[in-house]
């Protein structure tokens, strides 16, 4: 019996899992920043020096076979081995290693301003938002009324769950969050979710590949960055990276597979989609900032009105990202043509149609069929019913909505 | 590698058992449960047509379908 599950699950599950593993991240890089590497520029070099050393070996190590197929496999099906760039990624890994870069000079340095994960996590969440607007000036589908509602809701329960315990802002570290880092991991998201949609070698590009050469190029524009900005830093990111160097591997090995989960989940669903369900990352921080709390020996404080807010925060966070998850509606349209057109050109006029998710020319009753992918039934009818009506090629066409769907992944 | 859609009629009251015994058998990439002339629709990836015939034999082995339509994509469009 071969394994077969709903699409949507895996998916779930990818983001989930890379958002627990965020949140460990996050904590562990709290640990290096107060205890042992405390400048944030010196310990985003020495990182990323120490991350492309560790991203390497662990793609060399998933190289290896296992059976029929290579270890990595296990991880990411579409990977067979650790291989060089093709020159159609260069420009999105380019771009991506941009991204990656001014977020993480800013996340070091806003992991270096505040204590507790708690507080800080929530506030990358807002980055929906900023997708949302990217998805609907460069993407094939349109915000829905549905997108944007529970967008806000994510926002205002991030905001809210993000209020420390006590009590305290630092309007510095979140203009970096809202103006430098958020834009810089749009830039990356959407460049990552571009390089997992490209064919290579004929078959679909893998996760362990894209997340290595982004930290590859990643390490070269942060160490070009801070040797601008202040050669001293790369010098004693260089003693960092010997001193410390145990800890900066746990944390990059950590860091590279929740990236390759995510780069994986980001494959399958829409970006913003991923971080709405990505922001389930501040459930995970509060009970490793408690640990952490005993580890770096501070206290949260304790108002009980604070924790309040907090908790309702997440409920709403998690609240926006249950009406994401039970919004979407998916259909077979089959079509049969007109005579005196061309069979090509007809293909392309309906993959051109908003929520169109493919397409495909047939051989048998009918001569096409299109899967749809949209919101809600009424955009079924205003995004492809009349557009397909108002195709002079399209003869007759039967709508078959999908109730439920397992797919192969 | 050929590429086709498989749609199914199933006897009232059976979609249940179909879908499981389909779950099972092998080269089946997607299978939706929907509403409109077709019960179920499959979509299957073989190596060839013989091995299509191979699949869609074994679906109409499982029991308590009425009737399958098979169609084969000749292009494919998807994002």
């Amino acid at each position: 019996m071969r394994l077969r599950i709903r699409k949507k699950y895996l998916f779930y599950a990818l983001v989930v899992a890379s958002s627990v593993l965020g949140a460990v991240t996050a904590s562990i890089d709290s640990v290096i920043s107060h205890l042992h590497v405390t400048n944030s520029w010196v310990f985003g070099v020495s990182a990323m020096l120490v991350g492309t050393l560790v991203t390497v070996a662990i793609a060399l190590v998933l190289s290896l076979p296992l059976g029929r197929r290579s270890l990595g496999a296990r991880i990411d099906p579409s990977f067979s081995r650790f291989r060089l760039l093709r020159r159609k990624e260069l420009r999105y890994h380019l771009l991506a290693g941009l991204g990656n870069t001014v977020t993480t000079l800013g996340y070091f340095y806003v992991v270096s301003v505040f204590l507790d994960p708690s507080t800080v996590l929530p506030f990358f969440q807002v980055v929906i938002l900023y997708l949302l607007l990217a998805e609907s000036l460069s993407e094939k589908d349109a915000p829905t009324l549905a997108e944007i509602e529970s967008s806000v809701i994510v926002t205002f329960g991030a905001i809210m769950a993000s209020m420390s315990l006590t009590g305290s802002f630092n309007l510095e570290a979140l203009f970096i969050i809202f103006v430098i880092v958020n834009p810089g991991w749009v830039l990356l998201a959407v460049c990552q979710r571009k390089l997992k949609r490209l064919t290579v070698d004929d078959r679909p590009n893998d996760a362990i590949n894209i997340r290595t050469w982004n930290v590859v190029f990643t390490t070269l524009f942060i160490t070009a960055t801070t040797l601008v900005y202040n050669q001293g830093y790369v010098l004693d990111a260089l003693d960092a990276f010997v001193d410390s160097f145990g800890w900066l591997a746990l944390t990059m090995t950590v860091t590279f597979f929740s990236y390759i989960l995510y780069i994986r989940a980001l494959g399958i669903g829409k970006a913003s989609i991923t971080q709405a369900v990505k922001a389930s990352t501040i459930v995970f921080s509060i009970p490793l900032s408690l640990l952490l709390a005993g580890v770096l020996d501070y206290s949260f404080g304790g108002s009980p009105s604070l924790l309040a807010i907090k908790i309702m925060g997440i409920v709403l966070v998690v609240l926006g990202v249950s009406s994401f998850a039970l919004t979407e509606v998916k259909a077979y349209v089959f079509i049969n043509a007109s005579s005196g057109y061309k069979m090509s050109e007809l293909l392309r006029e309906v993959w051109r149609i908003r929520g169109v998710a493919s397409v495909s020319a047939l051989a048998g009753k009918y001569d096409m069929v299109a899967k749809i992918r949209i919101r809600t039934l009424g955009k079924g009818y205003e995004r492809i019913i009349r557009r397909l009506e108002d195709i002079p090629a399209i003869e007759e066409f039967n709508w078959q909505s999908i109730l439920k769907e397992w797919e192969e992944i | 590698m050929v590429k086709a859609y498989i749609m199914i009629l199933v006897y009232v009251g059976k979609l249940e058992a179909v879908l499981s015994k389909l779950r099972g058998i092998e080269n089946i990439e997607s299978i939706a449960v929907t509403a409109g002339d077709y019960d179920v629709i499959v979509k299957v990836a073989v190596e060839s047509l013989e091995e299509l015939m191979e699949t869609t034999d074994k679906i109409q082995m499982a029991g308590n379908i009425k009737r399958t339509t098979t169609t084969v994509i000749e292009k494919e469009i998807t994002a």
